[in-house]
């Protein structure tokens, strides 16, 4: 384990870091020798290469960083029309020499006093809201979708410490998937708590969340698995998802391979109960990484089903761009072996703005206000990072 | 040979897969049709999807087309297209099912299974068939234990099946019993 002071100094040497959860704490990637841009020119010539790669196996072998939501789109040749927002890069890969080993306390403050007085903005109000939604309602009764993840965006001008920001966040928000990137001109802070792929060698699996309960004093992990058991909603969008992610993961698995390893079960994180399933594959022979991303991303979980209808209607009817928000943080090792989240509850500073973005489900029993108000609670444990 | 046509749904390769348990299967998106690998199959199935019958007139085509001369079993948006085909009428339901696990039992129409048979299935569909359905050689062999909804269909003369619910679904106990009974017909 590296001591505690090396945050201290790597925030000192304004050098490009990378800090993503592993088992046992985290690990802090730099030195980066490579930075890789995407396009949809470079894209598939970069999943493709950097896993042909010889390797010894190094554990610097690889490359980190995030695919967002519409170069995703775009490979599964899934278009989106011109949107505005932030002109943030589709995806930034990167080349580490450096890898160190955290601990799971990260202890680092910022010596300067960055705290924003700027107010968040939303970009949809409850009006608005209500209004897609029952547009989506009406596409769920003629079967256009089966359910479909409204996104809002919260926003202010600020300049933000993102390694006070992310070493708070693991303190409130421990996740398992939690990452940061400090990069010269940008950063990101997530904890993401859901994993879409693990690949090792041919194992493949896949940790679909649907259903979030927030802990209380009442309530304790057999009680939050019957709440989860007797909401009918939260049972029918799981079932939902864990057919779609079998059905994913069928398309580059061997026939048969495809089970359901935890079905429905509750996980416990410090403030909230997840309702989480695995499920897992054997890949087939010579499936290309390519396959691999294009068959699980972006994340069925966090856009709706069926995956190419709903990605439509979304995209027809999203002005703003998503930029990394329902894209994909991880890596892909030179040996063939991935790991990738999905990029939820997260913030995205850029030329001074913050970006966090949220999104609930509208099946055909949600309610606008419901939802909603449960996107503003999602977002408001990264706002509270604010005060 | 098992050609299957997927609708761009989500759900397809869990058909595939479940297929494949009984033979050599192909599977190609409703755009992008093969015409060799359809003319070469002895099976041809109709993936499940989002929308209605109507969206898929290419589909209607083949349907009418290979009607007869192949084994054809739809599976919920390709169960609809089947009965669209033979001039059933498909509209909105009150109550929507999407990733709903509810019990069918089997009518007294049916060839394959035993009559009063219940089983515990998943469904997602919207939409439904409207009944009083006629139609020559068909019969509606399976329906909700509640609401009485058509479930399934079975031509045995033309061998044509279909199913309302998905036995591919994990949420459907017995489905690769149900899809080996039709596939031995």
């Amino acid at each position: 384990m590296t001591k505690n002071n090396y945050l201290k100094e790597i925030a000192k040497s304004q050098k490009p870091f990378i800090i993503y959860k592993s088992n046992k704490g985290f690990d802090l990637y730099t030195d980066f020798s490579k930075k890789i841009i995407l396009s949809n020119k470079n894209i598939k010539n970069f999943i493709n290469n950097s896993t042909k790669k010889k390797t010894k196996n190094k554990e610097t072998d690889l490359y980190i960083g995030f695919f967002g939501y519409e170069i995703l789109n775009n490979l599964i040749d899934v278009k989106i029309k011109k949107q505005k927002g932030l002109k943030f890069p589709k995806g930034i890969f990167y080349k580490p020499e450096t890898k160190k080993k955290l601990s799971n306390k990260l202890n680092y403050k910022s010596s300067e006093n960055l705290k924003s007085k700027s107010t968040f903005n939303v970009n949809l109000n409850k009006a608005s809201y209500k209004n897609i939604f029952n547009k989506f309602k009406k596409k769920i009764k003629s079967g256009e979708t089966y359910q479909i993840k409204i996104c809002t965006k919260y926003r202010n001008n600020s300049k933000i410490d993102a390694l006070d920001f992310f070493c708070r966040l693991t303190k409130s928000n421990m996740a398992p998937e939690a990452f940061m990137i400090n990069d010269k001109n940008y950063s990101i802070i997530s904890c993401s708590p859901e994993n879409l792929i693990t690949k090792n060698r041919n194992f493949i699996s896949t940790k679909p969340i649907a259903g979030t309960l927030k802990k209380s004093k009442k309530l304790n992990k057999s009680k939050a698995l019957s709440f989860f058991k007797k909401n009918i909603k939260e049972t029918k969008e799981h079932n939902m998802i864990v057919d779609m992610e079998r059905s994913d993961l069928s398309k580059i698995c061997e026939a048969g391979s495809v089970r359901i390893i935890k079905k429905k079960i509750v996980e416990e994180y410090k403030d909230l109960y997840h309702y989480v399933s695995l499920i897992a594959g054997k890949l087939r022979k010579n499936t290309s990484s390519l396959e691999i991303i294009k068959a699980m991303m972006p994340g069925g979980s966090v856009i709706g089903c069926p995956k190419i209808s709903t990605l439509n209607l979304l995209n027809n009817q999203e002005r703003e761009n998503r930029n990394i928000y329902t894209g994909s943080f991880g890596y892909l090792k030179f040996n063939g072996d991935m790991r990738f989240n999905i990029i939820i509850r997260s913030i995205l500073n850029y030329q001074n703005q913050s970006e966090i973005s949220v999104a609930s489900g509208v099946v055909i029993d949600s309610n606008a206000s419901h939802e909603f108000n449960e996107n503003y609670i999602k977002a408001k444990a990264l706002i509270d990072l604010y005060r | 040979m098992i050609y299957i046509i997927d609708h761009n749904d989500s759900f397809t390769h869990n058909v595939v897969h479940q297929f494949s348990r009984f033979g050599k299967v192909e599977c190609d998106n409703f755009n992008d049709i093969n015409e060799t690998k359809l003319k070469k199959s002895k099976v041809l199935v109709l993936s499940p999807g989002p929308g209605a019958p109507k969206d898929y007139p290419l589909i209607s085509r083949i349907y009418k087309k290979y009607k007869g001369e192949k084994k054809i079993i739809g599976i919920c948006l390709g169960f609809q297209q089947i009965l669209y085909c033979e001039k059933g009428k498909i509209i909105e339901q009150n109550k929507i099912y999407h990733g709903f696990q509810s019990k069918i039992k089997v009518t007294n129409k049916s060839l394959l299974f035993k009559k009063g048979q219940k089983f515990t299935v998943g469904r997602y569909h919207s939409l439904k068939l409207k009944e009083p359905f006629f139609a020559k050689n068909f019969e509606i062999t399976m329906r909700c234990a509640i609401s009485n909804v058509a479930m399934a269909l079975e031509n045995n003369n033309e061998k044509i099946y279909g199913f309302q619910f998905h036995p591919e679904s994990f949420l459907t106990e017995n489905g690769n019993l149900l899809i080996k009974k039709i596939l031995s017909a």
